[in-house]
């Protein structure tokens, strides 16, 4: 942090600061490379340009106000090594085609932290950025429709960066192009498109990010050597939506992490691509999703294991005709737990001594006819799989058999943001429910039936 | 005022009535066990991720609602007018100073009151579980919601069993009847509407459609677009009638279902009042 | 108080009722006579708007068809099938029916303890005897007081005991000014309550009469079996032939065929043939 013999120098620096309105541009226009420039409270006209490598603070607990009055980039970072930490940031123009953004950097080791940014259509844009550290800012979209939304967060050639502890709410994609080597840690995404969005990039950590009430938690696509690790995936739901999904994508490992409530827990298309790369899915929870696992009907090797699959509409899926082989669903002699397993453990070694199978003639006509989903919950869907086990003439083939499950839910690792819901007013509503049943009881027995004698 | 209480009496007597009918206690008992089971099964391993469980419990409940709540619905509604018809207790009860609208609305009140009971119980036992298991709904007015759309879908059945009621004079052939409606509503039309589509390959928007003359899918589409807000997880026809349909589509589900619980009533009403043989 | 003016009835092509018009005036009681399927029980339930019908009944000033509910609200009905709910208990049942009458729960009591069932008012209907459960539908008629009482074969599945009991309850209610119409089949309770007889068959009226006249001017008969002592059954027999009766032998005394209302008469005759009857009964 900043001493105050620092902030005395610079003062120094900067005589007037003091006693007249600062002057943000002038203080700019006049930096040298490596000066660190203490912005004060109050409300800065964009656009501002950064051309040498500054270090822009505002003044602590003043948050100074930089807006750009609804017309193109906020702030335009040109020079490498540049910091901006502590603004309110807002007032972007709308243009998709210009990118107009809160901030966009096109130069090495930049540094955007503990920003505000909002009114915004892209938030921060690193472009051709590498090396650079986004940390603890947040980013409100425009109310725009998705369709015309800029991304939150975009890195663009950017390898090697920091993403972590921002808070990304109401925009559309957080999404990492061509940028190998980076880590995004402890994120928060809300309401927006895709929370995470991953194109061509190589060796990228995710890890502990929130992603909540998108349409796609985390996308990845092409590459190789993701990692996807402790995150809560809540409720990420939409025409085309899943928790996570993996497209064409090579060696990607995900483990630890808390797959809830979403349409889809994991979509996976053709993942791993190449010959000799592999997708690895471990000790991670899916808990009542409508599908955990969603796969197309080539994906091959896979090795699912050790996961928790807890109460999901679908366990496994097909997205078409076919059956998955050449996937592990088991590793060591150690499956999956599944809260549909309906056999035994006879030699007490905490694995089912018959193989988990995922077998539905009903589910086997969604794969054929995906439109019938909308039957769904329907007793009939129930009434078909009961006739196709009476009739083993109609009994599809099995999607996947898991040989060694697991007797009991093994103990996960714990991620963040899953809050309790509210417990006094759900009680309420219950004993609203039995109190209601009691009064209709009384209403119907003899005493009041006498009332009035 | 005075025909206000007349219907209240009578109401109440339906009540009475079926708080002593086996059948409905059978239900009713049914009902409130499996929600209860259903509750604590899909939260089972609560310690894992037992919040965030209601989505799931509520698709359980939703599947178990479709199964047991028109059974019920059909079963006191077909047994309600004719029963008495066959006892003989109806026409005693015409020659008093009472009109036949009075007995139809006090017997319709009296048993929609019995079947709301019932509904509370079951909805109230399993509300209990899911949040003594930490997992209740996030938005408490979701779970209400969800009682008042399985209330509407009883009130539905209701009205079709009146109705049945209505048009026959033995107890036993209009239970008959009901149960035979029963099995076309939660089974034979899902199963025939699935067959048609795959048959005819039908395009998702005329398949939507059709799917809105079953109450019970109504009740389905309307129960989970309060839970989910979106229709995903009926695939491409639900995504379809969400985007095709938009803000309206809720106003569709709850005029659909209104109109079952209406006009079967009103057409029930209309033969009771005209009956010239009793 | 009461006017059926052309009532006819038809259940299909069958006429249960056939362009039937009478009046009852108030405080009289009109038992309306005939066989099983004259249509008396479907002129009551046109009279209850039970029925649609063609023609007008009146009572007062209010159309039944018309102003049903207000017509009712004068009508005490006691049915011929008494349906009840079994499972309700004698007082519960009459406080329901007080309150679909309008009228106070302590009337309900009043009235259980008018027809002698104060005692068993905690016991279900179903488990009340014929005669109770006859006596728990004239309470639940007089609940409203009203002043008109409808009955429906009132003592056809009474036993000759509760008959008595039956009839005797009504007659108290007849005394205390109630316009009484019922339908009988049975002489007795024909005698000792109505003032005028209607009577009926396949859906017309064929007369009213008195009750003393109605077996006369129907020609109604009936057997007495005399027993005789032995020895005197020919010149009993040659004695009743003369006086213009039907006799035959049997056994140990005669049977002789008589209009109804002369019962005595072929014992008058023997007597004054010095044949002494020893004992007699109506077939």
């Amino acid at each position: 942090m900043l001493s105050f013999a620092l902030i005395a120098a610079i003062l120094a620096i900067f005589p007037f600061a003091a006693a007249q309105p600062f002057d943000l541009q002038a203080a700019l226009a006049g930096a040298q490379a490596g000066d660190t420039i203490v912005v004060p409270a109050g409300n800065y006209a964009g656009p501002l340009v950064i051309d040498t490598p500054v270090t822009l603070i505002g003044a602590p607990g003043e948050r100074p106000v930089i807006d750009a009055g609804g017309q193109g980039r906020v702030i335009t970072i040109n020079a490498p090594d540049v910091t901006i930490r502590g603004f309110d940031i807002r007032g972007s123009g709308a243009s998709l085609d210009r990118e107009d953004s809160g901030i966009t950097s096109l130069a090495a080791r930049t540094t955007v932290e503990d920003n505000h940014l909002e009114d915004v259509l892209f938030g921060i844009y690193l472009q051709n950025a590498p090396d650079s550290i986004v940390r603890g800012n947040t980013v409100v979209g425009k109310p725009l429709e998705m369709g015309v939304r800029g991304d939150g967060l975009r890195l663009w050639y950017s390898a090697g960066s920091l993403v972590e502890g921002n808070r990304v709410h109401d925009s559309r994609d957080m999404i990492v192009w061509y940028s190998p080597d980076s880590v995004i840690r402890g994120n928060t995404v809300e309401r927006s498109r895709y929370g995470l969005h991953f194109m061509v990039n190589e060796n990228v950590l995710i890890e502990e990010n929130i992603l909540r009430d998108n349409s796609v938690g985390i996308y990845l696509m092409y590459g190789d050597g993701y990692t996807v690790r402790n995150n809560l995936l809540f409720n990420n739901r939409g025409q085309s939506g899943y928790g996570l999904g993996i497209k064409d994508v090579d060696n990607a490992v995900v483990e630890g992490n808390y797959f809830v409530a979403n349409r889809v827990g994991i979509y996976n298309d053709h993942s791993p691509l190449a010959p000799g790369a592999t997708t690895r899915t471990e000790d991670n929870l899916f808990a009542y999703n409508d599908i955990a696992l969603w796969m197309l009907p080539l994906v091959e090797h896979n090795t699912i294991a050790g996961n928790v699959f807890q109460e999901n509409g679908e366990q496994v899926a097909l997205a078409g005709e076919g059956v998955l082989h050449n996937n592990s669903w088991s590793e060591a002699g150690r499956g999956n737990y599944w809260s549909d397993y309906a056999g035994y453990d006879a030699n007490g070694d905490a694995v089912g001594d018959v193989p988990y199978v995922a077998q539905s003639l009903y589910e086997d006509l969604l794969a054929k006819n995906p439109e019938l989903r909308l039957f769904q919950l329907s007793p009939a869907t129930d009434a078909i799989d009961l006739a196709a086990r009476a009739f083993p003439l109609f009994q599809p083939r099995p999607k996947m058999a898991d040989e060694h499950p697991l007797m009991a839910p093994p103990a996960l690792p714990t991620v963040p943001g899953l809050a309790p819901p509210p417990l006094a007013a759900n009680l309420a509503v219950a004993a609203g429910m039995l109190l209601l049943a009691g009064l209709l009881l009384v209403l119907g027995t003899r005493r009041s039936w006498r009332n009035g004698i | 005022m005075s025909s206000l209480s007349i219907i209240w009496t009578l109401a109440q007597k339906e009540l009475r009535d079926a708080l002593r009918n086996r059948w409905f206690v059978l239900y009713t008992v049914a009902f409130a066990a499996l929600a209860l089971a259903f509750s604590y099964l899909s939260l089972a391993g609560a310690g894992i991720a037992g919040f965030a469980g209601f989505g799931r419990t509520a698709a359980s409940l939703i599947n178990l609602v479709l199964l047991i709540i028109p059974l019920m619905a059909l079963t006191i509604g077909a047994q309600s007018i004719s029963s008495e018809l066959e006892r003989g207790t109806m026409s005693y009860l015409l020659a008093q100073p009472i009109g036949r609208v009075e007995v139809f609305l006090g017997k319709y009140l009296g048993l929609a009151l019995s079947l709301l009971a019932s509904l509370a119980l079951g909805f109230g036992i399993s509300g209990v579980v899911m949040v003594l298991s930490g997992s209740g709904a996030a938005d408490p007015s979701a779970y209400i919601t969800l009682v008042a759309l399985a209330y509407l879908l009883s009130l539905a059945m209701l009205s079709v069993g009146f109705l049945i009621s209505a048009l026959t004079r033995k107890a036993s052939v209009s239970v008959g009847i009901g149960l035979f409606l029963w099995l076309g509503f939660v089974f034979l039309g899902d199963l025939g509407m699935m067959g048609t589509s795959m048959a005819m390959k039908m395009p998702i928007g005329s398949l939507f459609a059709m799917s809105l003359t079953n109450p019970s899918q109504v009740f389905k589409m309307a129960a989970i677009l309060n839970i989910n807000a979106t229709l995903d997880i009926l695939g491409p026809a639900g995504v379809y009638a969400v985007h095709h349909y938009g803000q309206s589509l809720l106003a569709i589900f709850l005029a659909t279902l209104a109109l079952w619980a209406v006009v079967p009533a009103a057409l029930a009403y209309a033969r009771f009042a005209n009956r010239g043989d009793l | 108080m009461i006017q059926f003016a052309h009532l006819t009835k038809q259940f299909g092509k069958f006429t249960a009722v056939d362009d039937l018009s009478f009046d009852v005036s108030p405080q009289a009681a009109l038992a309306l006579w005939g066989p099983n399927g004259a249509g008396k029980t479907t002129a009551i339930k046109c009279l209850l708007g039970l029925l649609k019908y063609s023609g007008h009944i009146l009572v007062d000033t209010l159309d039944a068809k018309k102003q049903g509910k207000m017509v009712r609200r004068m009508l005490g009905y006691v049915p011929q099938e008494l349906a009840f709910y079994a499972d309700m208990s004698a007082l519960d049942t009459a406080l329901f029916y007080a309150r679909l009458k309008s009228t106070s729960p302590q009337r309900a009591a009043e009235v259980l303890d008018q027809v002698g069932l104060a005692e068993h008012g905690d016991k279900p209907v179903g488990a009340l005897s014929g005669g109770m459960k006859q006596r728990l539908a004239l309470g639940l008629a007089l609940l409203a007081d009203p002043p008109i009482l409808v009955l429906d074969e009132p003592t056809s599945n009474l036993d000759a005991a509760a008959r008595d009991h039956f009839l005797h309850l009504l007659s108290d209610v007849k005394r205390a000014g109630k316009t009484v119409v019922f339908t009988s089949h049975r002489l007795e309770e024909i005698e000792a309550l109505a003032d005028n007889v209607l009577v009926m068959d396949q859906g017309r009226m064929l007369m009213t009469c008195a009750p003393g006249e109605l077996p006369r001017r129907l020609g109604l008969r009936t057997q007495v079996k005399l027993r005789l002592p032995d020895g005197q059954l020919d010149s009993a027999l040659t004695v009743l032939q003369a006086g213009g009766f039907t006799v035959s032998r049997n056994g140990v005394g005669v049977l002789v065929d008589v209009l109804a209302s002369e019962k005595a008469r072929p014992i008058n005759a023997l007597h004054d043939a010095d044949i002494e009857v020893m004992d007699f009964e109506v077939q």
